[in-house]
């Protein structure tokens, strides 16, 4: 697909450029447009015009918004493919997952709102019992879904959610792959604590070094 | 030999029969599994999506037990579980104000000691030393299986080795070798089955294993092995959906690696629990006489 013509935003293109580097870990102006991760990712097809190659061109270029916002960073499900090929060994999953957390801190509303309401979900579950409960899991992610359904008044969606949802749950109970135990990490209060730090450091925007 | 056991939420829960496996397996071949004390979640993608500090800290208390227990090695079956603990390793050794960071939060600190190993690398020196194949003497004929690594086998951060071929890992080859059984070459064995997007990007995750499906059945083949719960759970789950969708009437089985050994070991079907399956896994076991 045609990608549209980027313009440069000289004003905001360094500062940009720079956050998205070092919180990614990824040298982004070695990028040589050589393609190669565009050829092996698996949702290009999923994606419109913003392929990895497009998405490093977008932050050189200073397009904070579209860079923020695209079908890409949303769908991107961190294969490592294009990483793994790139010649100039950057890792664009690491990209897209910086991207997702750096749209979430200035409130961009998510392109893909139950990708964001599955890790949410999850990681909630997580903290709660130290273990994932994937009954406990699925009752948030769902719970979330609908009312962003219910919200908009969108009827199909909540009866296709309904539906396939349900048609997993009951093949996962007959074919004995639903367990109802609920199990609890002894050591809960460690991982409350660790929880609070990652608050602390999202809060205060600290960056991690090398995430690779 | 004892070494410790990492089985992770899934394997307690939707891929339970994928721990029942693992302890069945290798215990046959002389490796006994200490699980590992009041573990937790590694985090999988979810942390690693959006806190990179999380990503870090929620494998590491892990890997503090693990270190505390006196073992030298530990096996994680769960390909999401094994690259998150190898990244978090990886990280706190190359980070010492991170791993201060972590520790200081920890009973049992981090220290980087225990060597951490998947299924594949617990059971490719048995294949090579002969014991795999003394142990598993029942001829698996009639299998054409191709294996399918995913993601999470082979491809972590650029820094981190990997113990397989990138492109064309052969772990599961070599196993299989030492079973009689030849796995058939396709394209697919390390593309991405959309993992989570099963669930919240469904359209996306069904075109992926569309293709995944279509060429193993171009191929010839007549069932999937993986190591990859999800993968697994993805391929088998949603299996109807994605016929439906290339418009293929065939269902294939998905394997685990630990089945499809276990049977070669004579174990019962119900004590490995492969009448777990979504799509029939007995079925082809019966029809080629294998069980
Ligand atoms: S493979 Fe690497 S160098 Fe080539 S276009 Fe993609 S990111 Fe740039
Ligand atoms: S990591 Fe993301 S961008 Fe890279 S190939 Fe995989 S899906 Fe595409």
């Amino acid at each position: 697909m045609t990608a549209p013509v980027l313009k440069f935003e000289s004003e905001t293109a360094q500062s940009f450029l720079e956050e998205v580097m070092s919180r990614s870990g990824q040298n982004i102006i070695a990028c040589y447009q050589c393609r190669r991760c565009a050829a092996g990712c698996p949702v290009g097809e999923e994606t419109g015009y913003v392929t990895p190659d497009r998405l490093i061109r977008m932050i050189l270029f200073g397009d904070r918004e579209k860079a923020l916002s695209n079908d890409l960073v949303w769908k991107c499900t961190s294969c490592y493919t294009c990483g793994t090929r790139c010649p100039n060994e950057i890792q664009t999953a690491r990209i897209t997952e910086t991207l997702k957390q750096m749209s979430k801190e200035e409130h961009i509303a998510p392109l893909a709102p139950k990708v964001a309401a599955f890790h949410h979900a999850f990681l909630t579950s997580t903290r709660h019992l130290g273990r994932l409960n994937e009954l406990e899991f699925m009752g948030l992610y769902e719970i979330k879904n609908t009312f962003k359904d219910l919200w908009h008044l969108n009827f199909k969606s909540l009866y296709n959610e309904g539906i396939s949802q349900t048609k997993l749950g009951l093949a996962m109970t007959k074919n004995k792959r639903m367990h109802f135990l609920i199990e609890k990490v002894k050591g809960l209060s460690e991982i409350k604590r660790l929880y609070k730090k990652a608050k602390k450091k999202r809060d205060s925007k600290e960056i991690l070094p090398d995430q690779g | 030999m004892e070494i410790g056991y990492f089985p992770g939420c899934t394997l307690h829960a939707s891929s339970r029969l994928y721990d029942v496996q693992t302890k069945e397996v290798l215990g046959e071949l002389g490796i006994d599994l200490r699980e590992l004390e009041d573990w937790n979640c590694c985090g999988a993608t979810s942390a690693s999506k959006t806190d990179d500090f999380l990503a870090i800290a929620l494998p590491a208390r892990n890997l503090g037990i693990a270190d505390a227990s006196g073992l030298s090695e530990m096996v994680i079956p769960c390909s999401a579980c094994y690259s998150r603990m190898l990244v978090a390793q990886s990280r706190m050794a190359s980070n010492e104000k991170l791993k201060a960071e972590i520790n200081e939060e920890l009973s049992e600190k981090v220290k980087g000691d225990i060597k951490i190993r998947s299924i594949l690398e617990v059971m490719i020196p048995k294949a090579e030393s002969g014991e795999l194949a003394e142990k598993a003497t029942k001829k698996l004929k009639g299998l054409k299986p191709v294996c399918y690594y995913g993601c999470l086998q082979t491809r972590f951060p650029l820094d981190i080795p990997v113990p397989d071929d990138v492109e064309n890992p052969q772990g599961m080859e070599i196993l299989l070798k030492a079973l009689g059984v030849k796995a058939l070459d396709w394209s697919y064995k390390t593309d991405c089955c959309g993992a989570s997007a099963a669930v919240n990007d469904a359209d996306t995750a069904i075109r992926l294993m569309s293709r995944i499906f279509k060429d193993a059945v171009a191929r010839g083949a007549n069932c999937f092995v993986t190591t990859c719960p999800m993968c697994q759970l993805n391929m088998d789950a949603y299996q109807n959906d994605v016929g439906e969708a290339c418009g293929i009437s065939e269902r294939l089985p998905v394997y685990f690696i630990t089945e499809l050994i276990g049977v070669a070991m004579g174990k019962p079907v119900k004590e490995l629990q492969i009448d777990r399956h979504f799509v029939d896994a007995v079925g082809l076991l019966k029809e080629l006489d294998l069980i």
